[in-house]
């Protein structure tokens, strides 16, 4: 049987930026219907890949496709597919609310107006109000709002809740889960807000030093993974079979993060369930070449890599 | 999308709008004194009774004075500017706003966005540039009084202004798609744009209509309802000079056959007249005459709208290109 469409499919891509990468040899492939997290720290490449999926940045290597389309070919088709928010959130700011849902129906035949109203009443936003009188948070949520009213089949949203108070987020996160149960969108969102991720995310990828570390479903993540705990004065070796992440130790206490095919059995290791955060932490804080990566293909369909 | 870019460019459109209503009035106060002025000054001078009074007023029909200099810098301007005002911040402006990252990720394509946005900006340009030129055709003919195929009144004559200014509107969009920053591509737009024009108002335009030669006689006073491109001796049977040959080349000749000091105000006409027939010339004028006016407003109107269409398509290009 052959393998269902991905939503997002990246071979080999990547983009450079004079003489530096931005994002390198990138591979992955995110199916339908997730909600998947893109984190890393600044600079990663988080950026870059999700204006490469969006057609906004050209690959230099490589090629990225959407549900087999490539983005970079700018069709009707592929861009009706695509619902992408900018980091910057660009606005029309001489618009009223209500004109940039004029706009957003005049560009694009599959909007729902009632779902952009519906979503602005919601947070108390006017459509009357310029957009250059809104605050940061209330104008990231019309960004949103135009991307969500689209009603695209792949949602890319690059720090969607930067701007966003805590109660925002959390509407935020409810709108995005309704909206994949109700259309069966699938999602790629980047943020620093792990444990916002955490609640809504089933999918995750892990960017750091503009290479991918891990893709792959957010439970296996979490089952494959975990952190080791001993004294640090009586810290005994990483147990053989496992593959270390990162260790953090204080004058107390020793922390190793692994990844683990089995479970670890010595004695002398305390063994917990790290949560998604301590694992991306780990990737992240052990930067550099010497950081291993989840192999290729390492868990059904999601193929993350890595070099 | 055409709702969409009236809305974008709202404030520029209505901008360049009041600058043009502004001109109008002001050409049309100008234009009313200018003649009134000249009433006064031909009911006091240009009687037939006064001698030379005819030589008074022919050498007066060009409008010399200060406002009529300032008014024609402004009408020669005024395609540039509103061409360029319109057009540079056309895909420029989103660019510089990042507002193109969310146009160019709707569910249009972005050949589509551009011609829609071009189509808007070139009528709306076409539009104004189009109902100034009644006005300043009336304004030349009440202040400058000179035929409209001269030089210094065709750039501001008929409906080549318009084409001037759709041009000035593709150079400024053309510009800003390559530079993507409004102040740099106004500030290259100016000197091409100025470039352009004076290119083809002394190199181009006289050729683009065959001009219409004459035998004269050298030493007769020309009347500016013509517009003189050369005039020399040429050999008999000759309207151009022969090959490898200037205008000047035989005024040289003729030169050497009078002697030194030979001036044709002081020495007899028949002097000329013997070294006209000693090597065989006659002396030719070569010039477009008024009956030109109209077929030299077309050709010169499609070299600047075919400049456009090229500058379109180079837009198309860089658009459709563009990426971070």
């Amino acid at each position: 049987m052959s393998e269902p469409l991905a939503a997002l499919e990246a071979v080999g891509l990547g983009k450079r930026y004079g003489r530096r990468w931005g994002l390198e040899d990138c591979s992955l492939r995110l199916p339908t219907g997730r909600v998947a997290a893109l984190v890393g720290p600044n600079g990663a490449g988080k950026s870059t890949l999700l204006r490469m999926a969006a057609g906004i940045t050209r690959p230099s290597a490589g090629e990225v496709r959407v549900f087999g389309q490539s983005p970079q070919d700018q069709t009707i088709e592929v861009l009706r597919q695509i619902g992408y928010l900018d980091q910057e959130r660009p606005l029309y700011s001489s618009f009223r609310v209500g004109e940039m849902l004029r706009f957003g129906r005049r560009l694009n035949p599959g909007w729902d107006d009632s779902v952009a109203r519906a979503y602005l009443s919601e947070l108390g936003i006017p459509t009357d109000a310029k957009v250059g009188k809104l605050s940061i948070g209330q104008q990231a949520q019309v960004a949103l709002t135009m991307c969500l009213a689209k009603r695209p089949a792949l949602l890319l949203l690059d720090e969607p809740v930067a701007a966003l108070d805590p109660v925002a987020r959390e509407g935020l996160m409810h709108v995005l889960l309704r909206s994949v149960v109700d259309d069966n969108t699938t999602v790629l969102l980047s943020s620093h807000a792990l444990s916002d991720l955490a609640t809504v995310c089933d999918y995750v990828i892990i960017l750091s030093e503009s290479r991918v570390h891990v893709a792959d479903d957010l439970d296996y993540v979490l089952a494959s993974h975990r952190l080791l705990v001993a004294s640090s004065q009586e810290a005994p070796e990483i147990p053989p079979g496992v593959v270390h992440i990162s260790t953090t130790r204080s004058q107390r206490q020793t922390d190793v993060i692994v990844r683990v095919e089995q479970p670890v059995t010595d004695p002398a290791w305390r063994v917990l369930e790290p949560t998604l955060e301590e694992i991306v932490l780990a990737y992240l804080r052990e930067q550099g070449p010497r950081t291993p990566t989840m192999s290729p293909g390492a868990h059904g369909e999601a193929g993350g890599t890595a070099r | 999308m055409i709702w969409a870019t009236w809305r974008m460019h709202r404030l520029i459109f209505l901008v360049s709008l009041a600058g043009a209503a502004a001109l109008a009035i002001w050409l049309a106060v100008s234009g009313t004194h200018e003649l009134h002025a000249w009433t006064v000054f031909t009911s006091h001078h240009c009687s037939m009774n006064e001698p030379g009074s005819s030589q008074i007023c022919m050498n007066s029909s060009q409008g010399s004075d200060w406002f009529s200099t300032v008014d024609a810098a402004l009408c020669t301007a005024l395609p540039g500017v509103l061409g360029l005002v319109l057009g540079t911040p056309l895909v420029a402006g989103e660019i510089q706003l990042r507002t193109n990252r969310l146009a160019w990720t709707q569910s249009i394509t972005r050949t589509r966005w551009l011609l829609t946005k071009i189509g808007v900006g070139v009528l709306f340009t076409a539009v104004v540039a189009g109902a100034l030129t009644p006005l300043i055709w009336w304004w030349t003919d009440a202040a400058r009084r000179g035929n409209h195929i001269q030089p210094t009144n065709f750039d501001f004559s008929g409906f080549v202004l318009v084409s001037y200014a759709v041009f000035a509107f593709m150079l400024g969009a053309a510009l800003g798609a390559l530079i993507r920053r409004i102040g740099w591509a106004f500030a290259a737009g100016v000197p091409l744009f100025v470039l352009a024009r004076l290119g083809v108002r002394d190199d181009i335009r006289a050729g683009l209509i065959a001009p219409t030669s004459a035998t004269v006689s050298a030493y007769l006073p020309v009347y500016n309802t013509d517009w003189y491109l050369n005039a020399g001796f040429l050999p008999l049977g000759r309207s151009t000079p022969p090959p490898g040959q200037t205008w000047t080349s035989n005024d040289a000749v003729i030169t050497r056959c009078q002697g030194p000091g030979f001036s044709g105000a002081q020495k007899p006409a028949h002097s000329a007249t013997y070294c006209e027939n000693l090597h065989r010339l006659h002396y030719v004028m070569q010039f477009q005459p008024p009956s030109h006016f109209w077929a030299l407003q077309a050709a010169e109107s499609a070299v600047f709208l075919g400049a456009a269409g090229a500058l379109l398509g180079l837009t198309v290009i860089a658009v459709r290109r563009w990426r971070t």
